[in-house]
């Protein structure tokens, strides 16, 4: 039964160990809304990946429940579950499986036993909104790491999940892919229709959010919107993030009392050094 | 190592060949194999050789691509055609090539060369070769999942109800995508150790086995991460096997398919027919 | 007045750093502050001119699988020259070539054309394949992925791999692996560790202290930091820049983040669609920052940054590019002091008016007081405030001097 202010994922006093004594995840209760975008951070082998595997029960936790549109995830329901839940993993080559692009995205396509004609609509599609039309009859072998990646997305969009999972799907990206990455995902944002949790390193990422969970030794570090966590230098040590230098110039400025007398010179500099993310989180949120 | 592997990929031509059901290619690449086996002389096999340059050449791709194909495999070849040679049927005793219609024969010490053995010895090679230059036209011309695909619908009436097919094409499937990228990551390993001054190609052979030995850790290692992470791929897709699926890809079988089927089909038929008549 | 002749003096002795001759005044205060003025190795004080090319690529090409049905062009007329001693970033987007050309200069691929010399070893194309063990042992590469570059069974034997290959015995390589495991800061417990066993950030660091154990005059890292956390990056960078400082090692670096590199680099090589069609400091990619979107680079923050101000405050676009943001501050809120004094007292004459005149010596100061920013990682808030406020005392002041004496 679906409630309908159900939260769209739900960790209630999770716990999870790979190997028995050394628990990966402990006593983590997190829960996010429809439509919001959270951004799971931590220094490697804080448990993030582990912790986002738990919401399409890919792992299944020791102890507590892992809820997900109000349904707490079983065996039974976990494959239907899954089709509610996309993901995109880092390397894009170890998550093609089919021969072409075009391929690729049907394989999910066929498991959802769409028949032909919807299953070419989703194709034209999802290949348009991430503008990889040119790209279907290629082998990923001629593909670029990002435009991978963007197959790689439109193969999980085109199954037309609401949750979407990226598990450091920028981190092997090159600067510019990383960037187009992430306007996609700001899309799926602006559509609304997703809820998007996104595994990450890149502090734009981060920022481009609207709530960070962080992760420090398997416990819950912070819940926090991106503003306040980066606000919080001791914490941004404890997940092994360095302060963007948009942010950290903008902060030495004000400490040189120049953002001050130069009226909101500094401050805008900083914003719009920031490439769009730190200025649209700031006026998002209020 | 990626260079000299040719083998595999698709080399897309747009030809005719390349429209052709899978299942047709490769029913007639088992007909044709078939028949190089029944094949016993000169002449059938150049009707093998003229039917199978046709078809070549209705690929559009450059002869010079099908040999290099044989390149990777010239010592087997050249083995082949020494141990025809020496120790095929026709070789052998003087008496016994004098016996038969040799109209030569060359001794030299105990060993002994008959114009029998050669041809043979020749013969043995070019089947070998255009079972190479067949099997890659068959890959040149058929991506591999349709290959996967192929196999699948032709196993599928034998595995009635069960999900073997579908296990083996699948299996078929991550292969062929996935050992082109194990060998590429042998060899980046092999350059790694070539730049900290362990060079495969400037090694004698002990070492080189040894160093081959020590690939086989971090190959497995790399395949299993692979493995891992690919499971996980297709499990979040939802694939489950013996989950029903729908096909994208339908496999369509039209006239011209049967036609080159029943082409391929007359080849076995004929060399079958020409054995018993003889 | 004090502060220029204080300029000119660095000025002077940033001659020793310098790839070209060219002004150096701005990555010298970055050095100042990224602490490589605290030392002065033997043999390192030649000058700039002077430093021994130890790579130069003549209009190199290189195909893969020449002459073959997927052949593939990958470097196209790659002119470069790198100086001894000099660290340099190697940028590009995905398949410009960057990692084609770091495999040409240690003979792991030969060029297809125009010619490769490395230290005394000269690589031409259709040569018969030189031993290249002699030049392997002074020119490591560590490639992307360390668990590709691992295959033995303990940390230690993949240290020790290399040494060995190039011939010294037991005893020297196995004292080589300790010694350069504790370059990378890690600690000798891992030696009998087994490599796959790692984390990511010490795989990673083991297979950079596996190329520097063999004691290559020039090391070669392919993307050092992809998947590795912020945090991690800078500690890995400051250790680079400290074995190309402190131990006069030649680095070439590939990444695709420039941004991380920036304040370390001397020197920048930028790849596109195999050619190198960019190559000079920082100053100079920030005189081009427009361009490098088009080469499939990302800008990198500091030249957004600094853009950005100076189209605000003009006479910031005189100076060098601070490669920091500290630096960066400190002169952005000079100029802002200045701009507001001179307003104030009605003076014509421009604070500011030379390249870099003024806010040198404070940074040279404020610098040259903390220790090197890229290790400066665990800067504790309390201090590093307390410091910023004498800095913005010292503005002040100095503000005011400006003004009184002039």
């Amino acid at each position: 039964m679906e409630r309908k202010n159900a939260a769209a994922a739900e960790l209630q006093n999770v716990e999870f160990e790979y190997e028995k004594g050394e628990p990966v995840l402990r006593d983590i209760s997190l829960r996010a809304e429809k439509g919001e975008w959270i951004a799971v951070v931590g220094e490697s082998g804080c448990g993030k990946s582990t912790l986002v595997r738990l919401l399409n029960a890919l792992l299944r936790p020791r102890s507590g429940t892992v809820s997900v549109f109000g349904e707490e995830l079983t065996e039974r329901n976990a494959p239907l579950m899954r089709a509610r839940i996309g993901m995109v993993f880092q390397n894009p080559d170890n998550q093609f499986i089919g021969e072409t692009v075009e391929e690729d995205i049907a394989f999910g396509l066929e498991g959802l036993c769409l028949d032909l004609a919807e299953m070419e609509r989703r194709i034209e599609r999802y290949a348009h909104r991430l503008k990889i039309e040119a790209l279907l009859g290629r082998h990923p072998g001629e593909l670029s790491g990002g435009q991978k990646q963007r197959c790689a997305v439109a193969a999980c969009l085109a199954m037309e999940p609401e949750i979407v999972v990226f598990d450091e799907a920028t981190s092997m990206q090159d600067e510019r892919s990383r960037r187009e990455l992430l306007e996609v995902m700001r899309d799926m944002k602006r559509q609304g229709s997703y809820t998007v949790f996104s595994v990450t390193h890149d502090a734009a990422e981060m920022l481009a959010a609207d709530r960070i969970w962080a992760l420090k030794g398997g416990f819950v570090r912070a819940d926090r919107t991106p503003d306040a966590f980066f606000a919080d230098e001791e914490l941004l040590g404890d997940c092994g993030i360095e302060l963007p230098f948009g942010l950290r110039l903008e902060r030495r400025l004000s400490a040189l009392g120049a953002a001050a007398s130069d009226g909101g010179a500094a401050e805008t500099g900083a914003k719009q050094a920031g490439e769009g993310g730190y200025g649209r989180v700031r006026h998002r949120q209020t | 190592m990626r260079d000299k592997l040719i083998i595999g990929r698709m080399i897309p031509t747009g030809s005719k060949v390349h429209g052709l059901d899978p299942r047709a290619k490769i029913t007639a690449m088992l007909l044709f194999t078939a028949a190089l086996i029944l094949s016993d002389g000169w002449a059938q096999l150049a009707v093998l050789a003229l039917l199978a340059a046709a078809v070549l050449a209705a690929t559009k791709i450059p002869p010079k691509t099908y040999l290099r194909t044989m390149r990777p495999l010239r010592w087997l070849m050249l083995f082949v055609f020494l141990f025809q040679l020496f120790a095929g049927p026709g070789a052998g005793s003087a008496e016994a090539s004098t016996a038969a219609t040799a109209l030569w024969t060359w001794t030299a010490g105990p060993v002994t060369l008959t114009s029998a053995g050669l041809s043979a010895a020749l013969l043995a090679v070019s089947r070998m070769a255009l079972l190479i230059v067949f099997t890659a036209l068959l890959t040149f011309t058929t991506t591999p999942s349709m290959l996967s695909r192929g196999i699948e619908g032709m196993l599928k009436p034998i595995s009635r109800g069960g999900t073997g097919a579908e296990r083996f094409s699948l299996m078929m499937r991550l292969a062929l995508r996935f050992i082109p990228a194990l060998l590429e990551e042998a060899q980046t390993i092999l350059k790694a150790q070539a730049a900290r001054g362990a060079d495969y190609e400037e090694m004698n052979a002990k070492d080189k086995a040894r160093l081959l030995l020590s690939l086989l850790v971090p190959v497995t290692v790399g395949a299993f991460r692979r493995a891992e992470e690919l499971t996980t791929s297709l499990e979040a897709r939802g694939y489950r096997i013996g989950a029903p699926r729908t096909a994208y890809r339908q496999l369509a079988w039209r006239a011209a398919d049967t036609w080159f089927t029943l082409l391929f089909a007359l080849l076995p038929a004929g060399a079958l027919i020409m054995r018993l008549v003889s | 007045m004090f502060g220029i002749g204080r300029h000119k003096r660095q000025f002077e002795s940033s001659g020793d750093r310098g790839i070209e001759d060219r002004d150096r005044s701005g990555s010298e205060q970055a050095e100042a502050s990224a602490g490589r003025g605290t030392f002065e190795a033997p043999g390192q004080t030649d000058s700039a001119a002077e430093r021994e090319i130890v790579i130069e690529l003549t209009d190199a090409d290189y195909t893969y699988q020449a002459g073959g049905p997927f052949a593939s062009a990958a470097l196209h007329g790659v002119n470069m020259r790198v100086r001894r001693g000099t660290l340099v970033g190697i940028a590009g987007g995905t398949g410009s070539g960057k990692s084609t050309l770091l495999q040409l200069l240690n003979g792991l691929l030969l060029p297809t054309g125009g010619s490769v010399r490395v230290l005394d070893h000269t690589l031409l194309p259709g040569m018969k394949k030189p031993k290249l063990n002699a030049l392997r042992r002074r020119i490591g590469l560590s490639f992307q992925f360390p668990e590709q570059h691992l295959f033995e069974d303990t940390v230690e034997k993949d240290l020790m791999f290399g040494p060995l290959n190039f011939g010294l015995p037991k005893e020297e390589a196995q004292r080589r692996a300790a010694e350069a495991l504790a370059s990378m800061g890690l600690g000798e417990e891992l030696l009998l560790r087994h490599p796959l066993t790692l984390s990511g950030g010490q795989m990673r660091r083991v297979a950079i202290a596996s190329v520097l154990a063999a004691g290559p005059e020039i090391m070669m890292l392919d993307e050092p930091t992809a998947t590795l956390d912020s945090a991690a990056r800078r500690e890995l960078i400051a250790l680079l820049a400290r074995l190309c400082r402190e131990e006069g090692r030649t680095i070439l670096m590939v990444t695709h983040r420039i941004e991380e590199l920036l304040e370390a680099a001397d020197e920048w090589i930028v790849m596109h669609e195999g050619r190198a069609v960019f190559r000079g400091d920082a100053d100079e990619l920030a005189d081009r920052a427009d361009e490098l979107a088009g080469w499939g680079v990302a800008v990198p923050e500091q030249l957004r940054c600094w853009a950005e101000w100076t189209a605000r405050l003009p006479q910031l676009a005189a100076l060098p590019l601070p490669r920091t943001a500290d630096d960066m501050a400190l002169r952005i809120a000079e100029a802002v002091r200045g701009a507001e004094i001179s307003a104030r007292s009605g003076n014509v004459r421009k604070p500011f008016g030379g390249a870099g005149s003024g806010p040198t010596h404070l940074l040279g100061e404020a610098g040259s007081g903390r220790p090197p920013a890229p290790s400066d990682k665990a800067e504790s808030l309390p201090r590093a405030e307390s410091v910023r406020r004498a800095e913005a005392e010292t503005i002040g002041e100095r503000g005011i001097n400006v003004c009184a004496t002039s």
